[in-house]
């Protein structure tokens, strides 16, 4: 990996005159370590624990600053590693740590150079160290711009980003723009010095976005969530591939269909989101190999209507038939195009009395709610007519976050720890272009969450325990998920590489989280019935 | 474990016809396919280079399909209609079984055997799906590069 550019010719008359000029003091070589020497490396028994000191913070600097390190690779001026101590002191100078050396050194050192450069390279190569005190001004200049910050500023850094994304938010929370608009500049600023391929470099600068959107472009923030249904597909899909969760969500879902639908003939599965249908091959199979064999089995699909001419719905519905007729299971298929899901009625849905009803939401019943809890609100009304279809079991899965609060401060916080916690977990994913779509697909919550208020912002988290109250307020009790979505739950985490995932159990309902903090929970719901409260006509 | 066997000199077979007679294990496909079955996945693919005999009968289904349910009681005859559809018990097997059992490995739970292919056989189905978008869509939305669900389990080697 050493290189010795064509800077060397330079130096080498400057080493010509370092060498006539030091020539006088030679250090004893019987000095030298000999099991070092052995492998190749001249290093004075003395300086032993010197050159370790300075090696352990060499690679502390290196692994903090991953994307410099590249840059030496290619750019730099190496030198001569057979010298372990000018190196490391060299290297730790790149890397702005100053070496703490004496004057004494670089007298004897150069000597040492000479004499290892005459004996270990015995080629007619014309290379010769540049000992570092010899690089002109202008190079010293060039090398500062690749220089990162040292480990301990970083988190300096780091703490300080975040401290001041949340002065920033209580700045916007109290409508105080004018300074609010200087921290973002300060923070953009702080920005470059903090790592962000990862950690909270990279959070932070998402969140750094969206106040700045929410600030100068106002809180309609249309452009985040304006992304075409076709590219949220793209996203969902890389998300649902980078890390466990949406795998997570439908597994348990499935589980808790598949037993709900035990012994009935005529299933119909209303799914409130379609996508791309993944969830739907794992139930197909099941209920293909269930014993006493498959049931007639009827899903409908809500979407968002396709843009020029394309029915996305119906493709799905295809390639699930498909699916289900190489299995050999009765399949028919129906598609709903809603814009929003407040618009669907339940006659769209052609329900028949006689099937057993699934209704399944993967993070779409937030979107119903609003910032006022009116009477009629669209989850009321949802709500409602779910219960009239009289489902044997309605999956909900949730992120498990409360990102609806009508402060913004406090859901700003929320937002992003919550958030933080996930970008950690999806370090672990090593497969791209899916990690970095799915980022950006976090990154659009992240600036829902943030920047839009009103009907703009659909993300509206809330944690289980709030579900829990509006869903038995709303005519509702929870199905307990079971061992067996327990146990599939926890094969299925394992099989991640991440070693942080964990499954908890929470009286019936899984929750999916990271180094326990829960992300995301699942939960099953029974209509309670003879129940005449909230039984309008929609 | 492969068992060796001796390729009898046939020049000399003319005159040994009154001697005892020589045993060749391709003489004997049953007792080979015995053999084959108990082997475990790697050895059935290194077996499958041996020869064309062995390679034909190593690619049998039937073989992948021992392997898969191997630790497990027999399953429902309706199973095998499922994966012949899915694309068959060798690529069940090398894509989802195997990885899912080395990955399981560590944390292995003796009542874990038959979910492991249960969960095995959904992660199989969702990625033959996905195979389906890759030749029914219009291009767009599925390449060659597409994601695949089964991309976060280990890559599978395919003989």
């Amino acid at each position: 990996m050493l290189r010795y550019d064509s800077t060397s010719s330079s130096a080498g008359s400057s080493s010509g005159s370092l060498s006539s000029s030091s020539s006088s003091s030679k250090p004893p070589q019987q000095d030298i370590d000999g099991l070092l020497a052995g492998a190749g490396y001249k290093v004075r028994s003395s300086e032993l624990r010197q050159v370790a000191q300075r090696l352990e913070r060499l690679e502390t600097a290196m692994g903090n600053s991953p994307a410099d390190f590249s840059q030496l690779a290619s750019d730099a001026i190496l030198y001569n590693p057979s010298d372990l101590v000018c190196w490391v002191d060299s290297l730790l100078t790149e890397f702005a740590e100053p070496p703490p050396t004496c004057s004494s050194d670089f007298i004897v050192d150069p000597v040492n150079n000479q004499t290892v450069v005459n004996s270990a390279w015995t080629t007619a190569e014309p290379h010769t160290p540049q000992v570092h005190q010899n690089i002109t001004y202008d190079e010293q200049q060039s090398l500062d711009n690749q220089l990162t910050v040292v480990t301990a500023m970083e988190e300096d850094s780091g703490i300080r980003l975040v401290h001041m994304l949340m002065t920033c938010a209580e700045c916007v929370q109290s409508g105080d723009l004018s300074l609010a608009t200087s921290l973002i500049g300060d923070m953009q600023g702080l920005l470059t010095h903090v790592n962000t391929v990862c950690g909270i470099g990279k959070v932070a600068g998402h969140f750094i976005d969206a106040l700045s959107r929410r600030i100068f472009q106002g809180m309609g923030g249309g452009s985040v969530n304006g992304g075409s249904a076709f590219e949220n597909e793209i996203l969902h899909h890389h998300f649902y591939e980078a890390c466990p969760y949406l795998k997570f969500a439908h597994f348990t879902a499935n589980q808790a269909i598949l037993e709900a639908f035990d012994g009935h003939d005529c299933v119909h599965v209303v799914d409130f989101n379609l996508m791309h249908g993944l969830q739907w091959p794992a139930l197909i199979q099941a209920l293909a190999l269930r014993p006493g064999g498959p049931p007639l089995l009827r899903l409908t699909g809500i979407g968002p209507p396709s843009p020029d001419g394309r029915d996305s719905l119906r493709e799905i519905g295809l390639r699930l038939a498909e699916l289900a007729r190489s299995v050999n299971v009765r399949f028919a298929f129906r598609g709903v195009a809603a814009s929003r899901l407040e618009d669907v009625k339940p006659w769209m849905l052609q329900v028949n009395p006689k099937e057993a009803v699934a209704v399944n939401s993967i993070m779409q019943l937030h979107r119903l709610l609003g910032s006022e809890q009116t009477r009629n609100s669209p989850i009321d009304t949802v709500l409602s007519w779910i219960r009239g279809l009289n489902p044997k079991i309605m999956t909900v899965v949730e992120q498990e976050a409360n990102h609806n609060q009508p402060g913004f401060l406090d859901r700003f916080t929320e937002a992003l720890y919550y958030y933080s916690t996930m970008f950690d977990s999806l370090e672990a994913c090593r497969v791209q272009p899916e990690k970095a779509l799915a980022e950006i697909y976090i990154q659009r919550e992240i600036g829902n969450v943030v920047s839009c208020e009103g009907s703009a912002r659909v993300e509206r988290h809330e944690p289980l325990a709030k579900w829990r109250r509006r869903l038995s307020g709303a005519g509702f009790r929870a199905l307990h998920l079971g061992s067996n979505a327990f146990k599939q739950a926890s094969m299925l985490l394992t099989l991640f590489s991440a070693e942080g995932y964990s499954v908890e159990e929470n009286e019936g309902c899984l929750s999916l989280g990271w180094h326990s903090r829960p992300l995301i929970a699942a939960s099953a719901w029974q209509a309670v019935p003879a129940w005449d409260n909230h039984m309008s006509s929609s | 474990m492969v068992q060796n066997h001796r390729r009898e000199d046939h020049e000399t077979g003319g005159e040994n016809k009154e001697k005892r007679p020589k045993f060749f294990i391709n003489d004997h496909v049953d007792i080979l396919i015995e053999i084959l079955e108990r082997l475990d996945g790697r050895s059935l693919c290194v077996a499958a280079s041996v020869c064309r005999l062995w390679c034909t009968i190593a690619r049998n289904d039937s073989l992948w399909e021992n392997l898969c349910f191997r630790h497990v009681s027999p399953p429902p005859s309706s199973v095998r209609s499922v994966v012949l559809a899915l694309g068959g018990y060798k690529r069940l097997y090398t894509g989802c079984v195997r990885p899912v059992r080395s990955r399981l490995g560590r944390v292995r739970r003796a009542s874990w055997a038959r979910d492991e292919v249960q969960l095995s056989l959904s992660l199989f189905c969702v990625d033959y799906y996905e195979r389906l978008g890759g030749s029914n869509s219009n291009g767009r939305l599925v390449e060659k590069s597409s994601p695949s669900s089964l991309m976060f389990l280990c890559k599978p080697v395919n003989v």
